[in-house]
């Protein structure tokens, strides 16, 4: 899938339109000028969210209503689909073609993979990052999979609140597992379909993991569930169906369900230690665009087509050798967006990438062929 | 200051505590009371007292009723031997506007959701185990319970619960089947339903 262009009005202080080129793109220009704003259209135009924050309508220009970002992608040569994300007020409008649409079909229109300072918390942060990672991309691959996490996630909020009422609560422990077995019933159904999801998405990210994209060390992952070494993981539904009976009264005292996937992490190791206790800064991040990188290949080879691809001030991020790496190997592949405010970048990859300076919100191609893409009047205006 | 007259005021704040009717709604509902003819709104109270001093639940199977038992329980053409379990009046309506299923109800008036406090001593449940006695069921013996909860997490609990309470008593159970809507192309069906709906296929 390709980003042909997108044009905005009153999103931060973005306003105008900036056609994309098909390979690299390099948003340059000093800082607080709105890099990061476009890459975060782009963003919120795929998936109706913002990367910074939870609030939307916080995006809209101050003082402002109406915020519109607009965006023509192309599916193959013959088939372009026009994109819209409304934001008035605190509602938000999606819809394809000039016509309303549900967010689940919108969804699919336009994927991304973005690295960010946000994503490192998956090589930084608590397993809850880790299997955020891994749910969004077994969702990229079978949509469905929304519905089991919502209906998992619902399972256990009415399991831990029963959990807690039978604390209080002078119940017997017969009684307690008599009206916590439909939750448990169906917490098993659940759990062995999210165990299986992301198994299988980490099978698939091994097979294609560049493992040593950056350096001589070696990245190695595995999943690794909170049932591992208590039982036949070949048989999930029986081995979560016993922990569970088993368990019963410790998850009494301690109020909250003890059992199931929301308990799993991603193991990623550096050279065989743990990345998160005793990875490098420079190392972390080297890890995270390997298993983005890996996202991107696994998304390729089931949907046949390559997700976008934004990361976010990328000097800050990477070393100049590992982007060296990196952009090599993205060539040809992704529609890649990368923001920097690095001159010395923009040159070396002049020839092989579209560049766009920003300054005060607006965007301008300084291509090989220094033509000057449209600079919307709206965002003249804003001068 | 208020901004209507206390009376109008009154009655916007009556419409408001309506589900689903917020401030211009109940506006718009007050003034449209405020032009209609006496006799319309006389009919009107009318109606709205009548639900409420007429209409009971059913001492057999809790549904919405003027009469005791109600029209299903004491009707002579319906098969006795099957019980569908429903959490809502409304949900009885779109089963019977099938015209296909010809057996009694019961309904729940609610699912289990320890979020929202609804536990079993919640739903309408114990009326339903003496049904199972023939002696309480015109003589006929109940062969099968049709759980017709909703396909949420919380109809499913509800159906998973009553399940265990009825399966001993060698009763067959069965939950209604989720999947394709009829009628429908394929291509219009969300992945949600239509994997649901791949999980259950069977042999033809």
């Amino acid at each position: 899938m390709l980003l042909e262009w997108i044009e905005v009005h009153n999103f931060r202080n973005l306003s105008g339109r900036v056609s994309w080129g098909n390979g690299l793109n390099i948003i340059y220009g000093d800082n607080g000028q709105g890099k990061t704003n476009w890459l975060e259209a782009i963003y919120t135009l795929a998936t109706t969210k913002s990367f910074r924050t939870q609030k939307l309508q916080e995006a809209v220009r101050f003082g402002e209503d109406l915020g519109v970002i607009r965006g023509r992608v192309a599916r193959s040569e013959e088939v372009h689909r026009d994109l819209q994300v409304t934001l008035q007020g605190n509602t938000k409008t999606i819809s394809i073609n000039g016509k309303r649409e549900a967010v689940a079909r919108y969804l699919r229109q336009l994927n991304t993979v973005a690295f960010t300072a946000d994503e490192l918390e998956v090589v930084r942060g608590g397993p809850d990052a880790r299997r955020k990672f891994l749910d969004r991309g077994v969702v990229s691959l079978h949509h469905a999979y929304v519905q089991t996490l919502a209906d998992y996630n619902r399972v256990i909020k009415q399991k831990n609140r029963l959990l807690q009422d039978a604390a209080d609560s002078e119940m017997s422990l017969d009684e307690v597992e008599r009206i916590i077995s439909p939750w448990n019933e169906q917490l098993i159904g659940l759990s062995a379909e999210i165990h299986r999801g992301r198994t299988d998405y980490v099978e698939r990210l091994k097979d294609v993991l560049e493992r040593r994209l950056f350096e001589r060390e070696d990245i190695t992952i595995r999943y690794v569930s909170s049932l591992e070494g208590k039982g036949d993981l070949g048989d999930y539904e029986a081995l979560v169906a016993e922990r569970l009976k088993l368990r019963l009264q410790a998850e009494l005292s301690a109020g909250y369900s003890l059992i199931g996937p929301h308990r799993d992490d991603l193991e990623i190791l550096f050279d065989g230690r743990d990345i998160r206790a005793f990875g490098s800064s420079g190392q972390q991040r080297s890890a995270l665009i390997i298993l983005d990188l890996a996202a991107i290949s696994v998304y390729y080879s089931w949907h046949n087509e390559y997700p976008l691809f934004l990361i976010d001030d990328v000097d800050a991020e990477l070393d100049r050798k590992r982007i060296r790496y990196l952009l090599e190997y993205l060539e040809g592949r992704t529609q890649t967006f990368i923001t920097t405010s690095k001159e010395s970048l923009v040159e070396e990859f002049m020839g092989r990438s579209n560049v766009f300076r920003v300054s005060d919100g607006m965007s301008e191609e300084i291509g090989p062929e220094m033509d000057l893409i449209q600079s919307a009047a709206k965002g003249a205006e804003s001068i | 200051m208020l901004e209507y007259a206390e009376p109008v005021t009154k009655l916007i704040d009556e419409f408001k505590r309506l589900p689903g009717v917020g401030n211009k709604s109940a506006q718009r509902l007050a003034f449209h009371v405020l032009r209609m003819p006496e006799a319309d709104v006389e009919r009107f109270i009318e109606a709205l007292q009548e639900v409420k001093r007429r209409i009971i639940f059913c001492s057999v199977c809790n549904n919405l009723t003027d009469v005791d038992p109600c029209r299903f329980c004491s009707s002579t053409n319906r098969d006795r031997s099957m019980i569908c379990i429903v959490e809502e009046p409304y949900n009885l309506v779109a089963i019977e506007k099938t015209r296909s299923y010809r057996g009694l109800y019961h309904v729940l008036h609610g699912s289990l959701s320890p979020i929202r406090g609804i536990g079993p001593d919640d739903l309408h449940l114990t009326n339903l185990l003496t049904r199972f006695r023939p002696e309480n069921n015109d003589g006929v013996e109940v062969r099968e319970v049709i759980l017709a909860t909703n396909p949420n997490t919380e109809g499913e609990a509800t159906a998973n619960y009553i399940s265990r309470l009825i399966k001993p008593l060698g009763i067959r159970v069965t939950r209604i089947a989720m999947g394709m809507p009829v009628g429908s192309d394929l291509e219009y069906v969300d992945e949600v339903t239509m994997d649901k709906a791949l999980a259950n296929r069977h042999e033809i």
